[in-house]
């Protein structure tokens, strides 16, 4: 046990940042988003750096892949990094023409990245299928939440199943991903947040002098750094069921809190689309439905943890 | 980064598991009822922590000089979860081990250490913590117990409350101000005061969480030696904080929830309620919640292990112990249901017990403050 960075990994993080401080942060998230486009340039970067692979790499593995999602997203890039680089590593041995969408067979609900994937990875209980998509097949879904949706109804009877035992896989490391990319965003949220109290002046002090505000954030703060290390844990473990599912469970319930309270103090100018809060917070509560949502995510948890087959 | 055991520290485990089921009577349970500070336990521990001494197992994280085995923070911690997952067989014993030993480590003469390193790590001692008055609780910089010198000793004079374990403590971590003129944290001095000395009455405070859990402890013109001043006089308040860093981690919390959680399943189970999703959900919640204060102390040990100064670190992970405890004790009354109201029954006693977890060791308020502005830059008020 040892949660200090090696070299390796700071190095990694620190260049990872210089790179991200480029190429991704909120403003061109909402000028892609306002496109509904995809960020196809961020994701070109992070493969040729091989940030966006690090986990099939000699000397990394799915933590670094883990630290990877989670720098990305704090920095609101909006790309299929957690499918890429935690998911379909987690299900099978080559990788999959990108980007790759995640859904679940039984949830007809929108899907994240599906009018610009290449390939839909779909979760179908014992087996995940991986399905070639054809440029347009998906429908665009107008949203709100900052990621481009779209619906695949025709896809789903392609493709090829990959072995018994790839369903769970997949919800395993997508639930990794979901909680790392989550940890990311929550970050941010709650570090816009901060700046904002310190220096938002009324009553004749900045408002985060007022004890009240600072214990709802100090709260906030202990769910983002449990939410953040249950995360990295998992990934490092290899995504095994009950890890990955408390991990996922602890980082959507932290997302909708932090949610509610960082547009609480971020007053009225945190809901305008020239403050950059909504660009992560939207984000959180599309991550905190997604794969069943936390109630889903605790049932795991409590199955795997309880119950001999999960 | 990487979130192995060793191999070391696999086998410690499972040969302390193995000594615990051996040592552990099969009453255990009636014994640890009322905590660490009830009679049968503490009776209990002064022989069970000898016997972890002679392992070499109670202090194994102190160095060796102090009757330690230069072992890692780590195999300590792992000790904490194993005995807390356990209702603490240590008793008392577990905060000098934790805290105070640490404290007389850092601050202590040559011969406070000889006396009292030796017989905490061999485990046959009790101490008692005499921090907090009537009118100073979580304000503990506003102190009164007055200290005042006369030859070669201080004339102790004040009151302490809600101290855990006074009643068979031998020694009192004391905490005076030794200015009279002083205000707050300046003029603060730490005694190291034995519990015999004339003018010290102890009195048991009743209280609904538990038997002998809290005391008031008066001091009436007790004469306290010099040479048990811990550290320069007037200059306790950095004695208390290097010393509140540690108990804040000190007990192994999440490892009792986390059991509890585990009799709380197996109820559920015995019952057909595993398959009621929501009941699914509930263990969950609490579980991830467990989990998360577990790997958020793991973070401090973690720290202590690379020889980092105790940072704010400990009060999020503290914050995080008690969401968890508080939840899980919630979830208890709910799957125990009227039971639960029944005097010694599991419900019971979880619930009362973690009736204190967001005011004992320093109020959640309080630790939600330092976070606020030691980790958030956020301005005081």
């Amino acid at each position: 046990m040892d949660l200090e960075p090696s070299q390796e990994q700071a190095a990694i993080l620190e260049a990872l940042e210089r790179l991200l401080e480029q190429h991704a942060g909120a403003r061109r998230a909402v000028a892609l988003g306002a496109k509904g486009e995809y960020d196809h340039e961020l994701e070109r970067v992070l493969s040729e750096s091989g940030f966006a692979d690090v986990a099939r790499s000699e000397e990394a593995g799915p933590l670094e892949a883990a630290l990877v999602v989670e720098a990305v997203a704090r920095h609101a890039g909006a790309v299929a990094l957690g499918a890429r680089t935690l998911v379909v590593p987690g299900v099978q041995e080559a990788p999959l023409e990108g980007p790759v969408a995640l859904a679940r067979a039984d949830d007809a609900g929108p899907v994240r990245y599906a009018c610009h994937a290449r390939t839909l990875l779909l979760d179908e209980g014992e087996v995940a299928r991986v399905i070639e998509l054809e440029p347009g097949e998906a429908e665009p879904v107008p949203s709100q939440f900052g990621y481009p949706l779209g619906r695949l109804e025709t896809a789903r009877r392609r493709g090829q199943a990959c072995p018994t035992g790839s369903g769970e896989r997949m919800r395993c490391w997508w639930r990794v991903a979901l909680a790392a990319e989550a940890a990311g965003t929550m970050r941010a949220a709650l570090d816009l947040t901060l700046e904002y109290v310190r220096q938002r002046r009324q009553f004749g002090r900045a408002i985060g002098s007022f004890q009240a505000l600072q214990h709802r954030l100090a709260e906030c703060h202990v769910l983002v750094e449990g939410s953040r290390w249950l995360a990295r844990e998992a990934a490092w473990q290899g995504a095994p069921a009950l890890a990955a599912a408390r991990a996922a469970a602890h980082a959507g319930a932290a997302a909708a809190r932090v949610f509610a309270e960082t547009h609480q103090l971020s007053g009225a100018i945190g809901f305008t689309r020239e403050h950059d809060l909504h660009v992560f917070s939207m984000r959180l509560v599309a991550l905190g439905l997604e794969l069943g949502g936390v109630a889903g995510h605790r049932r795991a948890t409590a199955r795997a943890r309880w119950l001999a087959t999960p | 980064m990487e979130f192995s055991w060793s191999d070391e520290e696999v086998r410690f485990r499972r040969e302390l598991v193995a000594f615990l089921e051996q040592v552990l009577p099969p009453d255990w349970e009636q014994i640890s009822k009322d905590g660490p500070g009830g009679d049968g336990q503490a009776r209990f521990s002064r022989e069970f922590a000898a016997r972890l001494a002679e392992r070499g197992w109670l202090t194994q994280h102190w160095p060796r000089r102090y009757g330690g085995s230069d072992a890692s923070p780590w195999l300590h911690a792992i000790l904490g979860e194993e005995m807390w997952a356990r209702g603490e067989p240590r008793g008392p014993q577990y905060m000098n081990v934790n805290w105070i030993g640490p404290a007389i480590m850092e601050y202590g003469t040559e011969a406070q250490k000889q006396q009292h390193l030796s017989r905490i790590s061999r485990g046959d001692v009790l101490w008692c913590q005499g921090f907090s008055e009537p009118e100073a609780g979580s304000d503990l910089a506003a102190l009164r117990t007055l200290a005042l010198r006369d030859g070669d000793d201080y004339v102790v004079n004040g009151s302490k409350i809600w101290t855990s374990y006074a009643n068979h403590a031998e020694f009192c971590f004391l905490l005076v101000r030794t200015d009279p003129a002083s205000r707050r944290q300046r003029g603060i001095t730490v005694l190291l005061m034995p519990m015999d000395l004339p003018g010290v009455e102890v009195r048991e405070i009743p209280a609904v969480v538990g038997e002998r859990y809290f005391h008031e402890v008066f001091l009436d013109g007790v004469r306290v030696p010099v040479a048990c001043r811990l550290g320069p006089e007037g200059e306790g308040w950095a004695v208390v904080s290097y010393a509140l860093q540690y108990e804040r981690v000190g007990a192994a919390r999440y490892a009792r929830a986390s059991l509890t959680l585990d009799r709380l399943a197996e109820h559920a189970s015995q019952r057909g309620w595993l398959e009621d999703p929501r009941v699914l959900e509930r263990l969950g919640e609490a579980s991830a919640l467990v989990d998360a204060a577990r790997i958020l102390t793991y973070r401090v040990i973690d720290q202590r292990a690379h020889g980092l100064p105790p940072s704010a670190d400990t009060n999020v992970a503290r914050v995080a112990g008690t969401r968890a405890e508080q939840a899980v004790a919630e979830l208890a009354l709910e799957l125990f249901g009227t039971e639960s109201l029944v005097h010694g029954s599991f419900g019971d006693a979880q619930f009362r017990s973690a009736m204190t977890a967001g005011v004992a060791v320093g109020a959640s308020e309080v630790q939600l403050n330092l976070i606020a502005s030691r980790l958030l830059g956020l301005p005081r008020e």
